[in-house]
């Protein structure tokens, strides 16, 4: 080591004789072109030596040598296996929140690496949370049954990344680049493996006694809360007439947040397949419906999904009684859990 | 005097305990070697081998070709992938090879990170052992976070150091932060930095900008920056036996590091005197005797101890010591025996105390542990719990209802949930309070099958 330090002072030497102005030493080069730049000093000191130690220039070569240097270990870990990383959930709009009509619109991503521990980093982390968003941002209505939509991957890679958090950023790079960028940096495999989108338009006039509301839920979450190794988005459906009167109260938009939780909670707690059990069997542990609401922290909890739903609509006037259908559906659900087989 | 009754509970204990025994030898042979209070299943108090047995399993269950004389530390590499950790791992087995310290691992036996059990918990991990002039080494490579997170929970690979591996084409990565995070959580005080792949580095200068700012991110993650060894080398160059200025020396200078830096953990035998009470029986005459595995320290005859736990906190004076039908003066970690309890009352002290040296231990009501939920193909829940579960917690010879919780601070407390398989920081609420402290171990058991096992982080409540 020391040996090293007397031949970097030698090289320095050389260095500061061939110029006139008084220089300053590698490392407060170093540390001035960090001040500038989230840069490793390893990479600050390569600049500079690229750059005849000129800090201005040293920024300009780091862009194009992160950029290249992405492309690079990009194409070295092509081949290899991404087996961990995380389910990202976005909800732009969750619909019924108040009296007001409101339309649905959230996406679900799962974005892989190699290592959890890439996986629990906060650029990881940041990545997956604007791709969500992008995804969610950029679907359309689907005229269709169906909730949930497959977001096209090609689509979304070459979509500019959208953020959140952070929108200065918007529109500086496709997605595409923006998973290579962090490959650069973590020098793991990033891969995009699925996205489901769901999109609604408010109710028109006619139909103001249905509204839809969006349950999300995650579980084992690092830092994020939207994140987890398992995702899940839900689609409910809340029908009376007397709907607008229902909606608007905070209490009733509280009660209805932690059945949402719960919800995700059953959902994601025990191995659900389905809403309902198919027509004319009764599938106890695939079937929300059929399941004991054992996730629900409360009174009530003994009783099957359904029952308890009916009820739970039917005490806060959502229905003259419980025997009456509507008021409160789950409509459709996805789950995700990393790198399950698809 | 109490010596029949000593040896006919060998005697039951060994008919009843065969399940028990073979999960023993099965599982935990390689902790039991270092440590063997730290790995004992609670089943081992209902349904115990004889102490004989246990005895010659602790010193010749063992691969013989090791000094075992030599002071054990268990160390890991942790580090981004690619950076050379498994070359490195094979690199030591190998250079250590010539000088007899060890026996060579390749590449490739290593790489895979087999799956293993340990107290029933599937782990990927990777061992090597080796030896250096003065130290016995026990080595681990895993592929996450959560396999180290498992180890240092079962007590299977408990790391007492680490080396942290870093290329020095790519200096710190973002995840590097993880990396020291991750150390600091499993209870590593100081660590080793290797800086691989200098074969690859032409510029002196840049070597050391990667040694200055790895002190920095040392000491940001509070490990001492300024004195942790940094060596610089090439593990591939060791492996392959080349270039011995920057592959094998710099493998025996990275082995001399750790054997100067990192600190041996205090062995059981010199720990505190403690015993956690199995059984009592009294015997006419001479008085109340308490039964059980010595688990650290020495006692003689004659010294003051207390008896702690379930409400007690009891002084007394050790009047006898037995073992194996003899009476002896002294007794140490690993021995099963026999106290005689000067002035104590058979109905004054239960299964589930602990006689311990006085003042080395309080007794604990409520703490913060790291947990990990058993699946339900390791034998544990199929489904998920919420706050407020109370299963049964085994600490040593002790069975007690808790209530587990959230840490404050912690987001939806009330709807959080936990699944089978996860790793959780939860808090303990004990229905009786019991002698623990910081790094004890215990497993939760519902309905007679272990659903959990955890380390205690923080004590919250003395009783
Ligand atoms: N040039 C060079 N390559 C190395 C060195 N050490 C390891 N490698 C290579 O780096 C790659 C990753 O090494 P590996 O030990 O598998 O890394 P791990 O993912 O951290 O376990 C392999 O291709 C090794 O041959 C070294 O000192 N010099
Ligand atoms: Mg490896």
């Amino acid at each position: 080591m020391f040996a090293a330090r007397r031949a970097a002072q030698r090289t320095f030497a050389a260095r500061l004789y061939s110029t006139e102005s008084p220089k300053k030493s590698l490392k407060e080069l170093v540390a001035e072109l960090r001040s500038h730049a989230d840069v490793s000093p390893i990479e600050a000191g390569q600049a500079l030596k690229a750059s005849d130690m000129d800090v201005s220039r040293a920024l300009l070569w780091l862009c194009n040598f992160r950029a290249e240097s992405a492309v690079k270990k990009a194409a070295k870990v092509e081949g290899r296996e991404a087996n961990e990383g995380m389910i990202g959930t976005a909800v732009l709009s969750p619909g019924a929140t108040s009296a007001k009509p409101s339309g649905v619109r959230a996406a679900m991503v799962e974005l892989n690496c190699e290592t959890d521990f890439v996986a629990r980093n906060d650029l990881f982390a940041q990545l997956l949370d604007d791709i969500a968003h992008t995804a969610a941002f950029m679907s359309e209505p689907a005229d269709s049954d169906k909730f949930f939509h497959p977001f096209s991957l090609d689509v979304l890679r070459d979509a500019p990344l959208l953020s959140k958090t952070a929108p200065e950023k918007n529109g500086k790079s496709t997605v595409a680049d923006a998973m290579r960028d962090l490959t650069g940096r973590v020098g793991e495999k990033i891969s995009l493996r699925r996205v489901l989108t769901v999109v609604r338009d408010p109710f028109p006039p006619s139909q103001r006694d249905i509204a839809l509301r969006i349950a999300s839920r995650v579980h084992q979450s690092v830092n994020n809360p939207r994140q987890g190794r398992v995702g899940n988005l839900a689609v409910l459906a809340l029908k009376s007439p007397q709907l607008a009167n229902i909606l608007g109260p905070e209490a009733f938009q509280a009660d209805l947040n932690k059945l949402c939780l719960s919800l995700g909670n059953q959902i994601i707690g025990f191995p659900t397949t389905s809403v309902r059990s198919p027509t004319g069997a009764r599938d106890e542990e695939g079937a929300l419906y059929d399941q004991p609401f054992a996730m629900f922290a409360g009174e009530g909890n003994d009783q099957p999904v359904q029952t308890f739903l009916r009820n739970w609509a039917a005490q806060r006037g959502l229905v003259e009684s419980s025997e009456q259908e509507g008021g409160l559906e789950v409509l459709e659900f996805a789950k995700w859990t990393v790198a399950e087989s698809i | 005097m109490f010596r029949p009754q000593l040896a006919s509970r060998a005697v039951s204990r060994r008919l009843a305990g065969s399940r028990a025994a073979s999960y023993s030898s099965s599982t935990c042979s390689r902790t039991l070697l270092r440590n063997p209070t730290r790995v004992v299943p609670p089943t081992f108090s209902h349904a115990k081998v004889g102490w004989v047995s246990r005895r010659s399993h602790y010193v010749d269950g063992l691969s013989s070709k090791y000094n075992r004389a030599k002071p054990h530390l268990n160390i890991g590499t942790i580090g981004h992938v690619d950076h050379g950790k498994t070359t490195l791992t094979a690199a030591i087995t190998k250079v250590l090879a010539e000088q007899g310290g060890a026996m060579f691992r390749d590449y490739s036996e290593i790489d895979k990170a087999p799956e293993e059990k340990a107290r029933g918990i599937t782990i990927n991990s990777a061992h090597v052992e080796y030896e250096s002039a003065n130290r016995h080494y026990g080595h681990i490579d895993c592929p996450g976070h959560a396999d180290y997170i498992k180890n240092m929970i079962t007590g299977a690979a408990q790391m007492d150091g680490a080396i942290i591996v870093v290329s020095a084409l790519d200096g710190q990565m973002p995840q590097t932060r993880e990396h020291l995070l991750l150390a600091r959580q499993v209870g590593v005080k100081k660590l080793v930095v290797f800086i691989n792949k200098i074969d690859q580095v032409e510029d002196e200068e840049m070597l050391e900008l990667v040694d200055m700012e790895m002190r920095d991110l040392l000491s940001t993650y509070n490990f001492d920056g300024e004195n942790t060894p940094i060596i610089m080398g090439s593990a591939l160059a060791a492996l392959q036996g080349q270039t011995p200025k920057i592959g094998r020396e710099k493998i025996l200078e990275l082995v001399k590091a750790c054997d100067e830096w990192l600190e041996i953990p205090p062995r059981d035998l010199d720990k505190p005197f403690l015993l956690p009470i199995e059984e009592v029986f009294s015997i006419t005459g001479r008085g109340t005797v308490a039964t059980g595995r010595n688990e650290r320290g020495v006692c003689h005859k004659g010294d003051e101890v207390e008896i702690v736990g379930y409400g007690a906190r009891i002084k007394t004076t050790l009047s006898g010591i037995e073992m194996f039908k003899k009476e002896l003066d002294r007794g140490e970690a690993g021995d099963n025996m026999g106290v005689l309890l000067r002035g104590i009352k058979r109905e004054q002290i239960t299964r589930g105390q602990v006689v311990a040296a006085p003042g080395t231990i309080k007794s604990v009501s409520k703490f913060q542990a790291q947990i990990y939920i058993l699946t339900k193909d390791e034998g544990g829940r199929y489904t998920p719990f919420t706050e407020s579960y109370s299963p049964q917690l085994f600490v040593r010879t002790a069975d007690i209802t808790c209530k587990l919780g959230w840490p404050e601070g912690v987001a939806d407390a009330a709807e959080k949930m936990v699944m089978p398989g996860d790793n959780v920081e939860m808090t303990c609420t004990l229905r009786k309070d019991v002698a623990a402290e910081i790094g004890t171990r215990f497993t939760l058991r519902e309905g007679g099958r272990t659903v959990g096992t955890g380390i205690i982080t923080k004590i919250i409540d003395y009783a």
